[in-house]
């Protein structure tokens, strides 16, 4: 009955302990990883993107976290936007059938005779990428996606960035969140 | 019964198997992407009438340029610009020559005086044997060099930053300018998106610049004047389509274009008319969504296009 008593006793002491690590070390891996969540975030290198359409469905979120944005200082403001109308469009117009973006997102606008100006709608933008893949291939590749921090929850593991056949997806600091292109260039 | 365990051990290793390859089957890795539901394909229209084809390629030359930048033909030999140097090939595929530059160049023109190279915003005139004669002024902090044509001992330069044409005589005093509009009322002339921006002369001292984002190729007086025009726009063979297409062009001795695109790589032959004549290249034989290949023909109407993706030069015959 002792010896019971004895292993009862050790047991509980045991517990104790283990409880306390346990509680130690997941409050340290938990001060970690906002620590690391507080400093890197994740994004996306414009010029690895390959637009495959991934970034609209693989987001923990729906719609996705990712959008495109427009580098206006790329842009050739032009009329026939090969971002903006589909390569059959009938007419350059704003014309549903004509627009190349499954959610309408990009607002045409009317500058001056001949140059339009295209602005992205945020809330309406799923992050498919297909203007920019006719942006990349037919102009300017000013139209690119990035992930948007204030939408983005920040995941440990993106869920995009896991099946990215371009591995453009990675790891940057915070302090230096965003890729656009123009104010930042492919490094050599 | 003896084997009960045996069964057993074999059921679960078939489920383990099925399980394997149902996941494999289903899984999203990197490597393993479904169909694409956003996709923007324009497959279809990489597809060519075969009848349309009226060339085939019979030679090719690679290059040892890292980066490939222009190319011009004369008298049999051709000259080809890349990384800082100017070489000096004939038509045959053999080096000749080989020009150290000073800077990166972007285009070329040769005639039997002069080799001409453009670098960004400034050109350089050697002798027809690579010695250097004149490094010109700056043309200003805006200037973007695309494309160069020799006529008369003048030089016309066609400036993508600028969106005009510039002339100069060959010892670097500017003559003129022009910025294609059509008449003194209207708001903009040449609409350069990008830089492509190339014009050429024709046998006759035709002078042809292409209007990129008209889709056009323009002919202009040597003073600037619209004379006539033709544009083709459409993403189906005989037209152009995308924000800087024909990137690039030159003239066969009759006087047809040959035309050279971007985005959906091709090039094709329209009739001094303007008319779509044929298919040099299609778009099957280049990198998808490459460069513009830049493009020049021969006496026999044979084309040489550079490939700056694979990094070679393309000889094209008339089949």
């Amino acid at each position: 009955m002792e010896k019971k008593a004895e292993n009862r006793r050790e047991f509980i002491r045991k517990s104790g302990r283990l409880t306390l690590g346990l509680a130690i070390g997941g409050l340290g891996v938990l001060a970690a990883s906002r620590a690391t969540a507080g400093e890197w975030v994740w994004q996306i290198d414009p010029f690895k993107c390959n637009q495959c359409g991934r970034c609209a469905t693989e987001c923990v979120l729906n719609p996705s976290a990712v959008k495109c944005i427009h580098a206006f200082d790329l842009c050739g403001y032009c009329d026939l936007c090969g971002g903006y109308l589909k390569p059959d469009a009938n007419e350059r117009s704003t014309a549903a059938e004509n627009q190349l973006c499954p959610t309408s997102a990009i607002e045409r606008k009317f500058i001056e005779e001949p140059y339009f100006e295209y602005v992205i709608n945020e809330e309406l933008c799923i992050g498919c990428a297909k203007c920019v893949k006719g942006c990349t291939s037919f102009g300017n590749g000013s139209l690119h996606l990035q992930i948007m921090h204030h939408i983005c929850v920040n995941c440990n593991e993106c869920s995009i960035a896991r099946v990215c056949p371009s591995d453009a997806i990675k790891r940057v600091k915070a302090s230096e969140a965003y890729q656009v292109k123009g104010s930042w260039s492919k490094p050599l | 019964m003896k084997n009960k365990g045996i069964v057993i051990f074999l059921i679960l290793l078939t489920i383990v198997v099925v399980v394997i390859i149902v996941g494999d089957f289903t899984s999203t890795r990197p490597d393993k992407q479904g169909e694409n539901p956003y996709e923007f394909s324009v497959d279809e229209y990489t597809k060519v009438d075969p009848d349309l084809i009226q060339y085939k390629e019979t030679k090719n030359f690679r290059l040892v340029f890292e980066n490939p930048e222009g190319i011009a033909y004369y008298k049999q030999k051709l000259y080809v610009l890349g990384d800082q140097r100017l070489q000096v090939i004939s038509n045959s595929g053999n080096l000749l020559k080989e020009i150290e530059l000073n800077d990166f160049p972007t285009s070329i023109a040769v005639d039997s005086t002069y080799i001409i190279i453009g670098f960004n915003n400034y050109i350089s005139t050697y002798s027809i044997n690579g010695e250097l004669i004149k490094k010109w002024d700056s043309l200003g902090e805006n200037s973007v060099i695309t494309s160069l044509a020799v006529w008369n001992n003048e030089l016309f330069i066609a400036d993508a930053g600028l969106r005009k044409v510039l002339r100069y005589t060959m010892d670097g005093q500017k003559i003129s300018d022009f910025e294609g509009k059509h008449e003194e009322a209207a708001l903009h002339g040449f609409i350069v998106p990008s830089g492509y921006f190339d014009l050429a002369f024709n046998t006759y001292g035709d002078l042809w610049v292409v209007n990129p984002g008209n889709h056009s190729l323009e002919n202009y007086s040597l003073d600037g004047s619209m004379r006539e025009f033709w544009q083709a726009s459409s993403v189906q063979i005989d037209g152009f389509s995308g924000c800087c297409n024909p990137a690039q062009f030159t003239f066969l001795p009759d006087g047809s274009f040959v035309t050279s695109e971007k985005g959906l790589v091709r090039i094709k032959i329209y009739k001094p008319s303007g008319e779509f004549k044929c298919v040099v290249a299609a778009p099957e034989k280049f990198t998808d969504e490459g460069y513009a290949p830049e493009v020049v023909s021969d006496e026999n109407g044979n084309i040489y296009a550079v490939d700056f993706n694979k990094k070679m030069i393309r000889l094209f015959e008339p089949v």
